[in-house]
């Protein structure tokens, strides 16, 4: 299709200029009304799918019905979609076509992700099912809520110490494992990757046992109380301790445990990338190791050590699963996804849960802005 | 970023706020199947009347659905009525969305009185007081369960399935080897046997309150026991309705009384910390070990399901099980907390469909289920003598004989209190807060409007 859009130089010809101005009319109809078939025949065919599933079969044949319709259509719309551009005057032809493709792509980004952020920030000044404007009562409600300030806390806390630490322990892991033999390297590094691979529900569940609470003089089937125990103490119920945020602090142990393997992985072939020849001229110069790690190489990373920093400060800030999963928020555990979870959800209070998420949002607008900043200054800079 | 791109950007964002400014979710309710006027007239949603068929929408799915049809069986037999029965989880938003879309079932079975109560509001569902004798169904149904169909007066389901939760459980052997009473009339002679226990070096009371995401549900279940044992339905509907305040002082002295076990110094396994740690369903495990580390469980007719395999094969002889006693000046006779599954019909002038309520809302509902296990009956007159096992005749007479049945309070409370700051400010209760403050700050929670 693309081929035929790459139009070859054309002979010289009387016309030649002519040509280029002139729009082909039944090529632009037969694109549009094309286009509109297309989708209208799927809108039609994927509505029955809901509506009279019965007249299918079975959900096999309808599964196989949506895949290659689905991907027949898509291919077919932008086939007359390429026609119907082709159709107009070369000039606009040439400008046109690149949008014409994104434009589709850009209507899903739109759909899914811009629509409902307006329709949130809409819903935010609205009532508990959306029904009736009430003003900012919802942000009075949710800055007046112990709760919710309990959760910014908890958040900047999370904020603050996970993706330090992650990073850090990336650092420190990649180094040691870089002066390990090759094999002992690979072992290493795949025994802190694997838990990568875990969900953090999963991970939370695993935790869950190694928290666990029994009564004295019950056997504790908690690994973390069995050691506790072991040593002489009282068990104790970890996630209800509130002193000094214990409690917060092991549900961040989970996030840190997931994600220290990422950052490692990168940290690692940064470290692998900085050139031999810097760290000789280091060595030569009379530097000692410490010093070529902090003057030499850490400069030299810096770049990757923000990227995984800002990545997992961001995955920070969303933390939901693990919360909702080991204290649903409990003992002033709360953070704000789970908050705004358990409000829309929980509570039915779409307005409120709208307007946490509003907050949510308006935090993480700078962060994402740094971080696009700071990824187009790492392209112009390589 | 360019002034220009800055320009569109703007206005991109300019036109979708217009675009969304009074864009709201409507809450119109549609024409829906044709709303009754005045009294007498009928609610005619649901499928074609007079065909000898009857749909039928609800909660009951797996072994649940299996008895339920077995025991519709006989009755479709003698009376030529096809009853088609689907079963659906989230019963409570389908049936709201058929209702709506004028796609109702001729009968719906609720669990929970709160979407019912909106259909009879907007004249969605039929008045059963033209269809049913509902004096006699009154007085045959345990008392203060039709008050939950009831709106403005008339009754808009028939209860046909009942769960009381106002039991206290406890392992039989020990017990009455350590001879304590297995019948405690009122709070005090039980507050006694628990005292008793105590001085033997063992927590009388069990109690687990940990349920993942709903931890904190048992605690409420409680804090409604006292709520109706101290001060009786009448306090008890003002509290759920919300017509006195959550923080009523007679509220927060049901609180009070209640720490005097939750809180109290060695009267609860494990104190607070082992309460919030335990599961509900393992809550009653410990009574089972040699010797006993608790003796007492409040919990509902379920909680026998909780219990190990071999305890449940000799379920009689393994535990015991007493009505919640009443509360000293508080209401006489056993207050029940509970819940009801209840019959509405939606098609109101189809005969077949008003002979399937009149079924389903009689006495004689129900025999093969009982047979089958897992099911009460609502009503008093029920041949106790069907249920499979003594433990279950027990239970059922408890609740037959129940002075007033009250649904558990926290359904019926606005979401965002019941499944809300009930759960999450008794846990702070539990772990120390007062009963003042957590009363005060579910009062601060319940929606206004």
């Amino acid at each position: 299709m693309t081929t035929q859009t790459v139009t070859p130089p054309q002979r010289a010809a009387p016309d030649e200029s002519y040509a280029a101005l002139r729009a082909r009319p039944r090529m632009i109809i037969i694109g549009l009304v094309g286009m509109a078939v297309v989708v209208w025949a799927l809108a039609n065919l994927f509505l029955a799918f809901g509506y009279y599933p019965e007249r299918f079969g079975n959900k096999i044949v309808i599964a196989l019905l949506a895949i290659v319709a689905g991907v027949a259509g898509a291919a077919l719309l932008f086939w007359f979609l390429n026609m119907f551009v082709e159709g107009l005057p070369e000039r606009l032809t040439q400008g046109v076509i690149p949008y014409a493709f994104l434009i589709p792509g850009f209507l899903f980004v739109a759909l899914m992700l811009i629509y409902p952020t307006f329709q949130s920030i809409n819903y935010s000044f609205a009532n508990s099912d959306s029904t009736a404007y009430v003003g900012l009562q919802n942000y009075r409600t949710i800055f007046g809520d112990s709760e919710f300030w309990n959760a910014i806390i908890n958040n900047i806390l999370w904020l603050i110490i996970v993706p330090a630490v992650v990073v850090a322990f990336g650092v420190v892991v990649a180094v040691l494992s870089d002066k390990l033999s090759a094999n002992g390297e690979k072992f290493a590094k795949s025994l802190i990757f694997v838990p990568m691979a875990i969900s953090a529900v999963s991970a939370s569940a695993i935790w869950l046992l190694v928290y666990a609470y029994n009564n004295p003089g019950q056997a504790q089937t908690g690994l973390l109380n069995a050691i506790w125990v072991g040593l002489g103490g009282e068990p104790q119920a970890w996630l209800q301790i509130e002193t000094a945020k214990l409690n917060s602090i092991l549900l961040m142990v989970i996030l840190i445990w997931l994600q220290a393997g990422f950052a490692m992985v990168l940290l690692s072939s940064a470290i692998k990338g900085v050139p031999e020849d810097t760290l000789e001229a280091a060595r030569i110069d009379g530097a000692s190791e410490w010093q070529i790690f902090w003057r030499v190489v850490i400069p030299q990373i810096m770049g990757t050590i923000i990227t995984v920093f800002v990545t997992v400060f961001i995955t920070v800030l969303k933390v939901f699963d693990i919360v909702y999963v080991t204290t649903n928020g409990a003992y002033n555990t709360n953070v704000i996804a789970n908050l705004f979870f358990n409000k829309l959800f929980g509570a039915s209070e779409a307005g409120q849960a709208s307007a946490i998420v509003v907050v949510l949002l308006l935090a993480v607008i700078p962060l994402i802005w740094f971080q696009i900043r700071h990824f187009r200054n790492e392209e112009t800079n390589r | 970023m360019s002034g220009r791109k800055r320009v569109v950007l703007a206005g991109g964002m300019a036109v979708a706020m217009t675009l969304l400014a009074g864009c709201l979710s409507s809450n119109d309710n549609g024409g829906g199947g044709g709303g009754a006027g005045g009294t007498g007239s009928f609610v005619d949603g649901g499928s074609a009347d007079n065909d000898k068929k009857v749909t039928m929408l609800g909660t009951f799915g797996g072994d649940e659905e299996k008895n339920f049809l077995a025991a519709l069986a006989p009755f479709e037999k003698s009376s030529g009525i096809d009853i088609q029965y689907v079963a659906d989880r989230d019963f409570a938003t389908t049936i709201k969305q058929k209702v709506n879309s004028g796609d109702a079932p001729d009968i719906g079975l609720f669990a929970q009185p709160g979407g019912l109560m909106e259909f009879a509001a907007d004249n969605k569902v039929q008045a059963l007081d033209s269809i049913l004798d509902v004096n006699a169904l009154n007085s045959s149904l345990v008392p203060g369960l039709l008050d939950s169909a009831k709106y403005n007066g008339k009754v808009y389901a028939a209860p046909m399935k009942l769960a009381g939760k106002s039991l206290v459980w406890y392992p039989k052997k020990a017990y009455t080897a350590g001879g304590y009473s297995t019948a405690p009339a009122t709070m005090t002679e039980l507050q006694g046997v628990a005292d008793k226990i105590k001085s033997s070096g063992t927590a009388p009371w069990c109690m687990g309150w940990e349920s993942a995401q709903d931890t904190g549900w048992v605690g409420t279940d409680w804090i409604e026991q006292y709520v109706l044992g101290m001060f009786g339905p009448e306090v008890y509907d003002q509290w759920t309705s919300h017509k006195i305040p959550f923080n009523d002082p007679r509220i927060i002295q049901a609180f009070d009384e209640f720490a005097k076990i939750a809180k109290g110094d060695g009267y609860v396994l494990g104190g607070p910390k082992g309460v919030l740690s335990t599961p509900f369903g393992e809550a009653m495990l410990p009574a089972f070990a040699k010797p006993p580390q608790c003796f007492l469980e409040r919990q509902g007719n379920f909680v026998t399901s909780f219990l190990p395999k071999n305890i449940q094969a000799n379920l009689a002889e393994e535990v015991g099980v007493f009505a919640f006693p009443k509360f000293d000046n508080g209401f006489e006779g056993t207050a029940m907390v509970g819940a009801a599954d209840m019959a509405a019909l939606f098609n109101g002038n189809d005969p077949d469909a008003q002979a399937v309520m009149k079924f389903l809302a009689s006495a004689d509902f129900g025999k093969e289920w009982a047979k089958a296990g897992g099911w009460l009956s609502p009503h008093k007159t029920f041949d106790i003598s069907l249920y499979p096992d003594e433990t279950t005749k027990q239970v059922a007479d408890i609740v037959s004989k129940a002075g007033v049945f009250r649904f558990d309070g926290s359904d019926l409370m606005p979401k965002a209190v019941g499944s809300g700051t009930f759960w999450s400010e008794l846990i702070k209760w539990e772990n120390g807060q007062s009963s003042k403050e957590t009363a005060d700050n579910i009062e601060a929670s319940w929606p206004k409007s």
